[in-house]
């Protein structure tokens, strides 16, 4: 028997053409209206003053022009946060994923006793309210004489990643076929050499989607930064773009610009990996 | 011997972080209750002394703060959760077709996600605003409005501006949730349904949601608990105003902790906002359960 031409599982007729045509359109109302504030940011970022504050506004810039990143790059302390910014992320990134390896695979290949209640504890801490860490944590740090310093972010934002990260690698490492590792052990490796030199390797696009989750974590935090750092030399670019909305209430401008290159690098790195991200998150359950 | 060599093996691997995570999560919340029961005022008398449960009792009684604020919580939650399920669900359904660009389409829908919150805060502020806002000027430019909306100044309409701004950021995890969810139904059940006669209303009754009940409920649950406990949005969007209309609990801790000074009272009403989240959870796997037992 002769298949007839299907289009999602319906026979394609007019009728299933036009329900084609109704889904396309709602799917991209929907982009329009849920990105807009996206591009709002972006539009405003690249115009002058005088468009921002028009009677008339417009939705793209007339006269675009790069001035507004170039103020905010040249003219404030963007530059400090930014690379604050980038040393507490990278480090916490690094620490939190060299211990996490490790004890992923742990979880994902060792039957130890208290797994269970290993794998809880990651579930349940991740629960906990930030806001009710914040208070002990500030008392814990001012004790330690860390406060005001990137040490008692980078230590407070490994601890918040780690159980995150953990549980991402475990799903990544346990789709991984557990006969690799046991020839290389039958080949004479160690367990640990198996581990680097067999199942790392292969788990290298799962590993760059949590360490890229990570720095992203780490990136856009705002509450710990905001109360443990004091020194405006030390802030980061979250606690610095929102210093900025003190300073300069009314220069949109500026902060567009500002927000701009606080979102920029997140978002590329985002579009990059995210299917590996949204694997890592669901253990691998959406497809393409 | 090889079993407990594997063994002693992986408790050596997963020490560092099992000390890393008791020492930051657990030790604070223990030492958070036992701020909570301390003077910690850091303006005046012993900062340590032990004044048992004063600060709960104020909380509770005395101090008329801590019950309008649960209340706007609940509504923040309520309001954002709901909103955000029903966006999420609606652009999952969407996408659970096999249409040509659906790769696409899913990582547009997920951007709102890693926006930062201070750039989403900021953006709608400015998007927001009364005089150059871009929403007042669309609403007016198509005669909807005559004179600007104070969207965030006024009392009436800031929690409703600042829950769409939660929404905004809440969907695109429980969109990508339930997305998976849909994906794992079997094709089979819907040809079957519709060779029943079953129209779209019936088949998303009957065979959609039962499919995706049980990560509707945890996804709307874990959404609860971080909205309840979500702070940045408010508070760089509102501050917590107009006149206290979006103080919602995270935002009153802040505000006794750190500009009150009041570390133990602020400390007393966190604890509290556990217990609430401990009710919520326990709640919502009761339903959970009896939802799993009538299936």
């Amino acid at each position: 028997m002769q298949r007839k031409p299907t289009f999602l599982g319906l026979p394609l007729t007019y009728r299933t053409m036009i329900w084609f045509l109704a889904v396309y359109a709602l799917l991209i109302v929907a982009v329009v209206a849920i990105l807009f504030p996206v591009f709002w940011m972006a539009s405003s970022s690249l115009k002058p003053q005088s468009e921002l504050f028009a009677r008339n506004l417009t939705m793209l810039p007339v006269n675009w022009s790069l001035e507004n990143y170039r103020n905010v790059w040249l003219g404030t302390d963007f530059p400090i946060y930014f690379v604050n910014s980038f040393k507490v992320a990278a480090i916490t990134t690094a620490l939190s994923v060299a211990i996490s390896i490790y004890a992923a695979y742990a979880i994902a290949r060792i039957r130890f006793p208290g797994r269970y209640a290993y794998g809880l504890l990651l579930l349940v801490t991740q629960m906990f309210p930030h806001i009710l860490l914040v208070i002990p944590m500030f008392i814990i740090m001012q004790r330690m004489g860390l406060l005001n310093t990137h040490a008692a972010l980078i230590i407070a934002y490994t601890s918040f990643s780690l159980p995150f990260t953990i549980w991402m690698l475990r799903g990544f490492f346990e789709a991984i076929p557990q006969e690799l590792e046991e020839a290389a052990a039958i080949d004479g490796a160690s367990q640990l050499t198996a581990f680097h030199k067999v199942i790392l390797p292969l788990a290298g696009p799962g590993l760059a989607a949590v360490t890229m989750f990570g720095f992203i974590r780490s990136w856009n935090e705002f509450l710990f930064a905001l109360v443990f750092m004091q020194s405006h030399d030390l802030f980061t670019l979250p606690i610095g773009l929102a210093s900025f909305q003190e300073e300069y209430t009314f220069r949109w401008d500026l902060l567009m610009a500002g927000a701009g290159i606080v979102t920029l690098p997140v978002l590329f790195f985002f579009l990059l990996m995210q299917r590996f991200i949204v694997q890592g998150l669901l253990g691998g359950a959406v497809k393409g | 011997m090889f079993l407990q060599r594997r063994v002693r093996f992986a408790y050596v691997l997963i020490l560092p972080s099992l000390l890393m995570i008791t020492l930051l999560s657990v030790v604070p919340i223990v030492e958070g209750v036992i701020v909570s029961v301390q003077n910690q005022n850091m303006l005046r008398g012993n900062p340590t002394a032990f004044v048992g449960l004063t600060h709960y009792l104020r909380a509770l009684t005395d101090e008329p703060l801590f019950w309008p604020s649960l209340a706007k919580t609940l509504y923040w939650t309520a309001g954002s959760v709901a909103g955000a399920y029903l966006v999420a669900l609606g652009l999952a359904l969407l996408l659970n077709m096999e249409i040509w660009g659906r790769g696409l389409f899913r990582a547009l829908f997920l951007i709102p996600w890693v926006i930062p919150d201070v750039c989403t805060a900021l953006l709608w502020k400015w998007a927001y605003g009364d005089e150059f806002g871009v929403i007042n000027f669309l609403l007016a430019k198509f005669g909807l409005i005559g004179s600007p909306i104070t969207w965030l100044s006024n009392p009436n309409i800031a929690m409703p501006a600042v829950i769409v701004v939660q929404i905004w950021k809440l969907y695109p995890v429980m969109f990508i949730t339930l997305l998976a969810a849909l994906q794992n139904v079997p094709k089979e059940l819907f040809e079957a349904a519709t060779i029943d006669g079953a129209n779209m209303g019936q088949r998303f009754r009957y065979v959609t949601f039962p499919a995706i009940r049980s990560t509707s409920i945890i996804i709307t649950l874990l959404a609860s608990i971080w909205t309840f406990q979500a702070f940045d949005i408010v508070y760089l969007l509102t501050g917590g105003g107009p006149a206290g209309a979006t103080k919602i609990l995270p935002t009153l801790v802040y505000d006794k902790a750190f500009w009150g000074s009041e570390m133990g009272y602020a400390a007393a009403i966190a604890m509290l906002m556990l217990v609430c989240l401990l009710v919520i959870s326990v709640a919502y796997l009761l339903v959970y359960r009896s939802q799993a037992e009538a299936a």
